[in-house]
Parts: structure tokens; sequence; C-alpha cells
């Protein structure tokens, strides 16, 4: 059943790579303006509970609902139009595009949204500078630093002012205080939009920074709220 | 006591000490080779990539290496069954062998089927011990003969149904074996005849195995033979180099780790050069086994009408030794060359991170160099410098200057693709993403066309240089050559039997017309300068000749067509003479044209000549004794029957198998010439398809590399076609701009050739078809990568687990 009021929702997800069972009956939900930490054990199923809810992955059973919208009903032009316009992500690495420059790679989804050049770098220049990196906008990530190469990918999700943004192991490759740095101006950011926030982590410190966690362990999701 | 180092610490003492010196090269190569094989799925798929690679390319290698071998066996083998010049055109000069009981007399006959050449050796042996041609081990009788296999299998067939009434006079009594054979599908017969002799053009030979002298190659020819090769083995050398490279990040990401667990820096090189090595290795064993499968497909390749023996391509030892050594060292100096710009460190991989500047002075040097070495080299081969004139080609300098002007092309393209690529800008997302990758980095895509710019460039040369030459070699054009004119020529003959011969002729199914004289050309008596025909028939072959009104045995005509100042030298009175071609018993002609010689309107013969000269009956010219006459036959058959050219060398081979009834008006070119041709178009085919796979796997490569990213995007939303249409971009910016250099390089080249040997025209679009195969290419290419970069861009690429 969808819980009311929640922009994003899952129900009985299943999906199998192979033999392996990475979700079993998986269900979920986040309201706007909510920070969800999905945790787990590594190969719990995490990521691609992730997969799933952001029509990256389609799954095997169950429905993903989105406003109102099934997105696993949806066919993958929609749902490709969905993630560039409405959804912003932020991974552990690999995820800056190395020719581009960091106003480039944070513009990029504007672009691909159809806005013009200098229009989308403009509106990227200001996400880099709420982020503390400007100074790096003419540099590609090969030369500047993981933390700022993060907070680049923090501004490239959040540039289309997404109304979800999935974050997996967003911290993953970061020493902790960069780390911090970047989980604190993600969930301002998001907070400050009303964007809800998916973060599979790990880490209880970066979880830290969540509203609600939920535990994925052997496929299946188990809501911590009140568990303590 | 061992001295130590200083400096090194006490933990060294005790530690194991590995090989030194040799022992020490050893054992890194073998790790090296160990990690080639033994990397799990990817590691073999590099290695076997890597082997494939080189394999093609050294098959290409083994080919190329092969044809000067296969030319020389073939040569060799034709020399073994040649007796020099018999019949018409033999050299007076040239002695015939002694009679004995260990000679033979021969008479080289030839005819046709199906514009297929068919030789054969009429043979009547003097004695027992007379000696028997390669491949034959026995002289057929009279009336028995020896086939090729070709040619028995072609007798036995139905396509031979036609043929077989021209041997009906034979029984086939055994097969020419290879030794006598020049190619596997050549049409060769002995047969053994009891009306050959010197009358008839026969020669007396005591052996088989005349030294022939080889006719040298144009200079033009030498030229374009050159360029071919460099145009063939120079993305040959690039394509080996690019194949050796495949997987170079993963292999640099395991040299780091390497290094982290203690490796220095020679010995992370030897690890790198004993994989390349392996790869190379490999290579030339998938080289070998590509090139023994091809080179049975040589039967089906014809060099002068006659296919190839696969075992005669073979490479000669010392090229074969160049090639197993020279591609291995090739292949690890290239892993060498390209580790140097980079740094092995512990903790992974920097590339040499301040890009450095491409400079132009040397890439322009280059072909600057290959024109100045090429410049007197053709002007020698035209014979236009002075003093020089029609000088043999000095295949080095020629070799090694169109080498550099081609390379100069490779040297420009990285230089040319970077300085196009950083003036681009603005432009969709697509665009952006792979111009981006370009200006970061052009290197890799330049190198992987510069392969395909050589080709082209030097193709569309070559192409050029040959449309050019190519007329000058044709001794009369196509258009004249029809398929219902037909003449034959013979060298003995009296007016009654070329009578009979006719009549013959003209009785075989689907002749429309026939004619034929005696013929010989006669000079005027005091002015052997001034030539003309006489023509000896009886009254009734005269008057289709011309209009000769009433006749007589002993009437003289002058023939004339519509010109009307023809054979008026020789009017009546005039006194003619027939010298004898050769030295012999023969004995000069002389004649006078008698006074009462009518002037006569000639009539086109069956293929469209008038026969005009002295017309004679046999009364007024004994033909018989007019030394070396020639009888000539011309004969049209119905248009519209392509078998009755056949049936009428049924028929002349009925009346004697000397007898060659030919097409009319054939083109006569330079032999070489179709077969530079060929060799250019296949070798230009395996080229291009060479340099796709190559193109292949260096995107495919690319896009292995890239993976995680595209995930990403893919995952952000962007659509598939957006990276696809990059992909495409990413290809056809260097290609574009390769093919642009190429068209203004081969064209250069080509119009420089032609100018500095004095060839007529040019074709300016020669360019256009080896320009589209290098576009369609591209294509191609960006197509087979589609489906890998829609399964890279799935998001389960973006899974850790």
């Amino acid at each position: 059943m969808i819980p009311a009021g929640s922009l994003l929702s899952a129900v009985g997800l299943r999906k199998s790579y192979g033999p392996t069972r990475a979700l079993d009956d998986a269900d979920f939900s986040v309201h706007p303006g909510e920070v969800v930490a999905v945790m787990g054990p590594s190969g719990s199923g995490k990521s691609t509970l992730l997969h799933c809810l952001a029509g990256i992955v389609r799954p095997d059973a169950g429905t993903v609902t989105y406003d109102g919208h099934r997105l696993t009903d949806l066919p993958d032009a929609e749902r490709s139009a969905l993630r560039r316009g409405e959804f912003g992500f932020v991974f552990q690495f690999g995820q800056l595009v190395p020719e581009l420059t960091c106003v480039e790679n944070a513009a990029l989804p504007l672009r691909l949204a159809g806005l013009r050049r200098k229009e989308a770098e403009a509106k990227a220049l200001h996400w880099l500078e709420r982020l503390d990196v400007a100074d790096a906008r003419d540099q590609r990530p090969g030369e500047v630093s993981g933390g700022q190469g993060q907070r680049v990918a923090v501004a490239r999700a959040l540039v289309t002012s997404p109304r979800v943004i999935f974050a997996d192991e967003p911290t993953g490759a970061l020493d902790s205080l960069n780390g911090e740095r970047v989980m604190e101006l993600l969930t301002a950011a998001a907070r400050e939009t009303r964007a809800a926030v998916v973060l599979v982590t790990h880490e209880s410190r970066v979880a830290a920074y969540s509203d609600r966690e939920v535990i994925v362990r052997d496929g299946t999701v188990r809501d911590m709220a009140g568990v303590l | 006591m061992t001295k130590r180092k200083p400096g090194a610490g006490g933990a060294e003492q005790g530690r194991p000490t590995g090989p030194r010196g040799p022992a020490r090269w050893i054992r890194d190569l073998c790790l090296g080779a160990r990690y080639a094989v033994a990397g799990g799925r990817e590691g073999l798929l590099r290695t076997a990539l890597t082997a494939v690679g080189v394999g093609l390319g050294v098959a290409l290698l083994l080919l190329v290496a092969s044809v000067p071998s296969a030319l020389a066996d073939r040569h060799a083998r034709e020399t073994a069954r040649s007796v020099g010049v018999t019949g018409e055109f033999r050299d007076p000069a040239e002695p015939d062998a002694r009679r004995g009981p260990d000679t033979l007399l021969y008479q080289e006959v030839r005819t046709d089927f199906h514009d297929k050449p068919v030789t054969g050796g009429l043979l009547a042996p003097d004695g027992p011990d007379a000696p028997r041609p390669p491949g034959v081990d026995r002289l057929p009788e009279p009336g028995e003969m020896v086939v090729s296999p070709a040619l028995a299998a072609l007798l036995a067939s139905d396509r031979g149904a036609l043929l077989r009434d021209r041997f009906a006079a034979y029984r086939t009594v055994g097969t020419i074996g290879h030794a006598g054979l020049v190619g596997p599908d050549e049409l060769l017969y002995y047969a053994g005849s009891d009306r050959i002799g010197p009358a008839t053009g026969a020669k007396r030979v005591d052996r088989f195995g005349y030294d022939e002298p080889d006719v040298p190659m144009s200079p033009v020819l030498v030229v374009l033979t050159v360029l071919a090769c460099v145009v063939l083995l120079t993305p040959v050398a690039v394509f080996i180099g690019t194949s050796v490279r495949f997987g170079g990040a993963g292999r640099d990401r395991r040299l780091a780790a390497l290094r982290l667990i203690g490796a220095d820096l020679r010995m992370v090189r030897r690890i790198a050069a004993g994989e390349a090595l392996t790869g190379a290795v490999l290579g030339l064993g998938v080289g070998a086994a590509v090139f023994l499968a091809l080179r049975e497909y040589a039967r089906d390749l014809t060099i002068r009408d006659t296919g190839i023996f696969p075992s005669d391509v073979m490479p000669t030892p010392w090229m074969l030794a160049l090639i197993v050594v020279a591609v291995p060292a090739c292949a690890v100096g290239v892993t060498l060359f390209t580790l140097r710009g980079v740094a092995v460190e512990p903790l992974g991989v920097v590339r040499g991170t301040a890009p450095r500047r491409r400079r132009l002075w040397w890439r322009l040097l280059v072909p600057a160099l290959g024109a100045v070495l090429l410049t007197p080299a053709l002007g020698r081969a035209s014979g236009r410098l002075p003093g020089m004139p029609g000088l043999p080609v000095d295949t080095w300098q020629v070799a090694t200057g169109a080498a550099l002007l081609l390379l100069g092309v490779t040297a420009l393209l990285p230089w040319g693709v970077e300085a196009f690529v950083a003036r681009l800008r603005g432009g969709p997302p697509s665009w952006q993403l792979a111009v981006r990758r370009l200006q970061l980095k052009s290197g890799p895509a330049a190198r992987a066309v510069s392969g395909i710019t050589v080709a082209v460039a030097g193709a569309i040369a070559v192409q050029m240089v040959f449309t050019g030459v190519r007329g000058e070699f044709d001794t009369s054009p196509e258009a004249l050559a029809t398929h219902s004119q037909l003449t034959g020529s013979y060298a003995v003959g009296s007016p009654r039997q070329v009578h009979d011969w006719v009549d013959r002729l003209r009785r075989t199914e689907g002749v429309r017309a026939a004619s034929g004289h005696v013929e010989r050309y006669v000079g005027k008596d005091g002015a052997p300068n001034t030539v003309t025909s006489v023509l000896v028939g009886d009254c009734a072959t005269l008057a289709e000749l011309a209009d000769i009104g009433s006749c007589r045995d002993g009437d003289v005509f002058l023939g004339r067509s519509d010109d009307p100042g023809h054979a008026d030298a020789f009017g009546p009175g005039t006194k003619v003479v027939a010298e004898p071609y050769t030295e012999g018993p023969a004995r000069p002609y002389r004649w006078t044209v008698p006074e009462s010689a009518r002037v006569v309107r000639t009539r086109p013969g069956p293929t469209g000549e008038h026969p005009d000269g002295v017309l004679a009956t046999p009364g007024a010219v004994d033909a018989a004794a007019l030394p070396d006459a020639r009888t000539r036959l011309s004969v049209r058959t119905e248009p519209g029957d392509p078998d009755a050219i056949e049936r009428v060398r049924n028929t002349a081979a009925g009346i004697d198998p000397a007898l060659r009834i030919d097409r009319r008006g054939g083109v006569v070119k330079d032999d070489n010439y179709p077969l530079v041709h060929r060799g250019l178009l296949l070798g230009a085919g395996g080229m291009l398809a060479l340099i796709g796979a190559g193109l292949l796997v260096t995107t495919l490569e690319q896009l292995r590399e890239r993976r995680r990213m595209l995930a990403a995007l893919v995952a952000v939303g962007t659509p598939r076609r957006t990276l696809a249409w990059s992909v495409l971009w990413q290809t056809a910016i260097p290609v574009l701009l390769g093919m642009a250099i190429a068209v203004a390089g081969g064209l250069g080249l080509g119009w420089a050739v032609l100018r500095l040997t004095g060839a007529r025209g040019a074709d300016w679009w020669a360019f256009l078809p080896v320009a589209g195969a290098g576009v369609g290419l591209i294509g191609l290419v960006t197509l087979a990568t589609l489906p890998v970069l829609l399964r890279m861009t799935r998001p389960e690429g973006l899974r850790t687990e």
C-alpha cells in the first residue's frame, strides 16, 4: 500500500541478477523534503533499490510510483526524461565526464534538457558558488580534489532543481572532513528546495544527516523508525 | 662479504636476492608473458585482440612478401619449358639445334576459348632421346596429346563441348604435371605432330629451358608498384602498432600494482615488454594460420590469364626471418615508447600531465624530404631531366621518398586534428562531449585514423597516376573491338588452298562472311621505304576484295579505296621487290607491275578494312615464290551468336592447329598494368578491412574504459542517442580531417608524379571511390560500435558488486 503523501514509493519490489536475488518483496517510500538513509551491508541490495526507485533498472516485480505515476510502466525514454528533469544523482565515483570542465559537467543536465549553453552554465555556476567550488569551474575533474569533484557532482544533481535526489555512497571515496562537508551542503540544499533525498550508505555517520533510516538486508527493507 | 650500498637499511640483510643480468631479463619477460595469458577473462581478451590484430597485419605482410617469390617461381617454370620464340616472330639470328637423336621439332600454337588462351606445343621428335617438356612423362605420338589438369577438366565438362571439337584429332594420353605449369588453371597441351617443319614456323630444339630475356618493367610502373607497396605496408605497420596498445589502460593499472609491491621502473618496462612480446608472438602464429588459409585463394587470382599455385605463395626465407624478428621487435618498441609518456607509480598511473605542444616543423620536414627524394627519381623515370634519358629508377630512393611523403601525412594528422579541434566551440551536448574529448586527448583518435589516411592518400595517388598513364599503354581503343570481327594469320597457303579454307570458314555455322588471300608487303625497287601490299588470290577472291569487273588469271589490279592518293606510287611499270625477312635459302622476289594493271575501287572486307594495294591473280604473281608471305583471313560472324567464334576456331584448327583466329581490334596493353591495378585494389580492400578492424577495436576499447561514466550519464537521464552521436562525432571529426589531408596529399602526389612522368591528363575525381570507401568504413565502424555502446550504457554498468 502506498503511504499517504509520499512523493516516491515502491511496493513489493523483486529483482534478481541471475541466481542472486537482490530485492525480495521490498517496500519503500519518501516524502517531499524528507531525507531517508538506506543502510545495509555490502551486497544487501541497497544500490539495486536505489536504481529501481530512480527508474534506472526495471524491477522483475512490484511497482514504483512517483508523484502518482507508475514509474515501472513508463518506457525508457520517459523514464530518462524524468531522471533528467525531476531527479538528481550523486554517485560514489565515475560520474563526472573527465573531458568537460567542472562548470560544463554541472551544466550538463540543463544542456541535455535543451537550455542554451550560457544560460545553463550560469545556473551551474550559481550552484558551484553555493557549494564553494566556483574556483574550479574551468578545471577538469582530474585536476581537482576528490572533495571538490564530489561537490561538483552535488551541484550537477541540484542544478535542475530536482524533486528527488538519489545519492549512492556520496562520501564513499572521501575523507571524513570532506565527507561531512559534502553531506552538509547536500542536505541543506535539499531541505531548502524541499527535495526528497534517498541516501544509500553503510556509514552511520553519514546516515545521521537523514530524517529516517531504513535497513536493507537480504533484499528486504526494514524501516528503523521507532526501532530504537 | 658483500659490500652493501650506502643507505641500504639493515632489513636488506638476509633478503633473498633475485637473478641478475640476462636471467633477470628472462624472469621479467616470462612474468609479462604470464600476465598476458593469465589475466583472467579480460586479460585473455586483451591478448587475443592483440594477437588477432598483429596476426592480421602479419598475414598481410606475409602475403606481400610472397609476391616476389610467387612471381619468381612462376617465371622459373615458364622459363623451364621455353624453347624461345617459334612461328612468325622467330628471331632469324637464333640458329636451330642440329638434327639428332636428342632433338625435336617444336611449334607453339595458340588458340582461345571464350577469351581464355589455350596454349599448345606441337612436338615431332627426331629420335628416341628427344627432350621432354617439364611435367611430361612421355612424348605424345602424332594424334595424341597430353593436357594440363584444367584443360582436361574443361574438355570433360559440358562447358568445353565446343573445345572438344577442336581437339577431336587428338587422344588424351596423359596429364602435364605441376613442374610444367605456370598456374593451376592454365589451359596447356602438348600434341604429337608429323606435319610441322621449318616452313610452318617450327623450331628444332635439343632441350627445354631457354633463357628468355626479362622484359624490363616500365619505370613508371616501378614507381607505381613502389607507391602501392608503401600504401599497403604503412597502414600495416600503423595497425600492428595500434594492436599492441590494446588494453593499455588495464596493463598500466597492473604495472602500478607491481610497483606497489616493489617492482622498479626497469622491471616494469621489462614486464610490459614481455607482455607485448607474448601478444606479438601469438600474433605471428595467428598471422601464419590466416596466411595459410588465405593463400588457398591464390588460385582465384589471375596474372596474365592464369591463377597462382597456392604453394608458390611463400615468402623467401630472409623475408620470413625479417617478419618474424621485426614484428615482435616493433611490438616491444611501441610498448616501451608508449610507456615513455606515463609514469607508472605505486599508487597509480600518471599520464604526462603537461600536454606537449605538437610542433609543426618536423612534421612538415618529413613530407618535404620525401618530395626532395622523389623529384629526381621521377624525373629519371620519365627521362625528362636533361642528360638522363630513361635511366632505370632507383627503387630504394622512390620507396624512401614515397614512404616519407605518405608518413608525413601521418605525422601531420595529429597536429592537424589538435589544431582543428582546439578551435571548435559550442554545439549540442553530443558535439560538446566529442569535441572536449578530442581537445583533451586527440592522440589516440588521430593514431587510429592515421593508417586509413596514409592508405587513402596513397591509393588516391596511385589511382590517379594509374588512370593518367594507362591510356599510353593502350595501342588501340577498346571501341574498335567487336565480337563479330575475326582475323586469322597463317604462315603458308597457296591461293587455291586459301580459296578452300575460306569456303570451309563460310560453311561454318554462325559465319556471315569470310575472305582470304595471300599477302606480302613489297617495297619499290630502289626505294625500299615506299611499301604497299601485294594481295594474291584467284579471280573469285579478288572480286570480293574490289570491283574488278572482268578477270582472267594473269590479271593485275591496283586497288584503291576512297583515298585517291593511295597506291599511286605503285602504278603500272613500277618495279617492286620482296626481300626475305630472314637469312636463309629464300630469295628476293622481283616483279614489275604490268602496264595492263587497272585501277579498281576496293570494298571493305568482313572486318571493314579496305584491301588497298596491288591485287594480283596467281598467274601474275607466284605466291609460293613470295618469301615470308602470309595467308590473311577475315571472318565476320553473326553478332548474336557468341559461340560462332569458337566454331570458327574449330574450323581453323581443322585446317591447321597453327592457324590462329583472333578477335579484331583487341586492345593491346602492357600486361603489367592489370596486374598492378588488381594488386592495388586487392591490397586496398584488405588494408581497409584491416584499418576498419583496428578502428573498431580502438573505439570499443575506449567505450569499455568509459563504461562506468557512460552508465552514470545514462542514469542521470542522458539519452543514448546523445552518446551515440558523441561517439560518431568523436570518430568522424578526425576521420574527416584525415580524409581531407589524404585527399589533398593524394591528389598532390598523384599530380606531381603525373607531371613528372609526362603522362597526359589527370583524373581529378580519382579520390571519390577510395574516399567514399573510407567514409563508408567509418559509418560501418560506428554502426558496429552501437550495440556495444547500448550494452555499455545499461544502468547495470553502475553496479559494483
